[in-house]
């Protein structure tokens, strides 16, 4: 394995391993562009939080990895991904901070340090483990 | 009602918008009750503002749908804020979700040897009792459904979506359970929660 640069919860169990540069959406806008722009198969999408509902279309349209960095594999984007079978690494916290999140204690930089480190790497995601998900440097 | 949403039939329209985030003429009509000759032509009103996106026959909210909305709802639905029959019903709600939530992930996964795996559905008996669970889940919103159809009829759609896609459970068709492309009680519950929120003029937590 590569270098593990987050890990999270693995919302299921999957041998697939999608690899991709990732990207972050952070309004519906986004997954429009990305939509439009017919390179969805490319990406690993990065979104805030678990009720992040504008990735649905995303979903539907045949996304093929997603990390949350909030989140419950309970959530709706938890059932979502299991029914679309889109592997999913919720809660992501980056392995080089120290920084996690809590519910209702976490503020923007949280957030942001992780988009910041994470946005534009090309990852695989290894979602083999039964409780962690793992979002790992491609060669 | 504002310049961008002139009635309430731009509301709901852009609402099960939002709501489904992706969704064709007839779906937005058979979620709001609005006509399809009336949805297609206050989606091409919303298109032309800004506030949906066509993508085919497809309508996707854009950055300025949710908000839109919230200035809308914040006036529609004010005395619905402040009715204290609602308010009860939506802390009981709060509950009853977090079980629902549960009980779809116990659909969807099973537990063998201490970790949870994918269920393919071959246990009938297993798959019975979460149905049912999640019968009684469902019944348990009649209150609330009352309560906010007390203010806005369109509330007691949602009844009708979740006994219709319950009766499908029963004859047979377990995707409408939990798949996100069928009209499944979880896509009604996930809709319902969200229209709550709104009216309400509430966040989601995580």
């Amino acid at each position: 394995m590569g270098d593990v640069l987050a890990e999270g919860y693995n919302v299921f169990n999957t041998n697939k391993s999608p690899e991709g540069v990732i990207k972050y959406l952070g309004a519906p806008q986004d997954v429009i562009g990305l939509i439009q722009s017919g390179k969805l198969g490319e990406h690993i999408l990065l979104v805030r939080g678990g009720t992040t509902t504008f990735l649905a279309p995303a979903l539907s349209m045949g996304a093929i990895g997603v990390i949350t960095m909030s989140g419950a594999p309970e959530s709706h984007l938890g059932i979502l991904s299991r029914e679309f079978q889109t592997p999913c690494v919720m809660t992501a916290h980056l392995t080089s901070s120290d920084s996690r999140y809590v519910v209702g204690e976490t503020d923007d930089s949280h957030f942001e340090e992780i988009a910041r480190e994470l946005d534009g790497k090309r990852v695989r995601l290894d979602c083999t483990d039964h409780e962690v998900g793992r979002v790992v440097l491609a060669d | 009602m504002t310049t961008t949403l002139p009635t309430p039939g731009h509301y709901d329209v852009l609402n099960a918008v939002v709501l489904k985030q992706m969704a064709v003429g007839a779906a937005v009509s058979e979620a709001t009750g609005v006509g399809l000759d009336d949805v297609d032509a206050i989606l091409a009103e919303l298109a032309g503002a800004g506030l949906v996106f066509m993508a085919g026959d497809s309508a996707l909210p854009t950055d300025g749908s949710a908000p839109a909305l919230a200035e809308v709802a914040a006036l529609r639905y004010a005395a619905l804020r402040s009715d204290p029959a609602v308010l009860a019903e939506v802390d009981r709600f709060e509950d009853t979700n977090t079980q629902m939530l549960a009980t779809m992930t116990r659909w969807q996964t099973v537990e063998v040897g201490g970790r949870q795996v994918p269920n393919d559905h071959t246990d009938p008996a297993y798959d019975e009792k979460v149905v049912a669970r999640i019968d009684r889940l469902v019944q348990r919103l009649g209150p609330l459904l009352d309560a906010l159809a007390a203010h806005d009829p369109r509330f007691a759609l949602y009844r009708q979506r979740f006994d219709a896609a319950l009766d499908a459970v029963d004859s047979g068709r377990r995707e409408f359970v939990s798949s996100p492309t069928h009209d499944s009680v979880h896509t009604v519950w996930f809709e319902f929660h969200e229209d709550l929120l709104r009216a309400l003029g509430r966040a989601r937590t995580e």
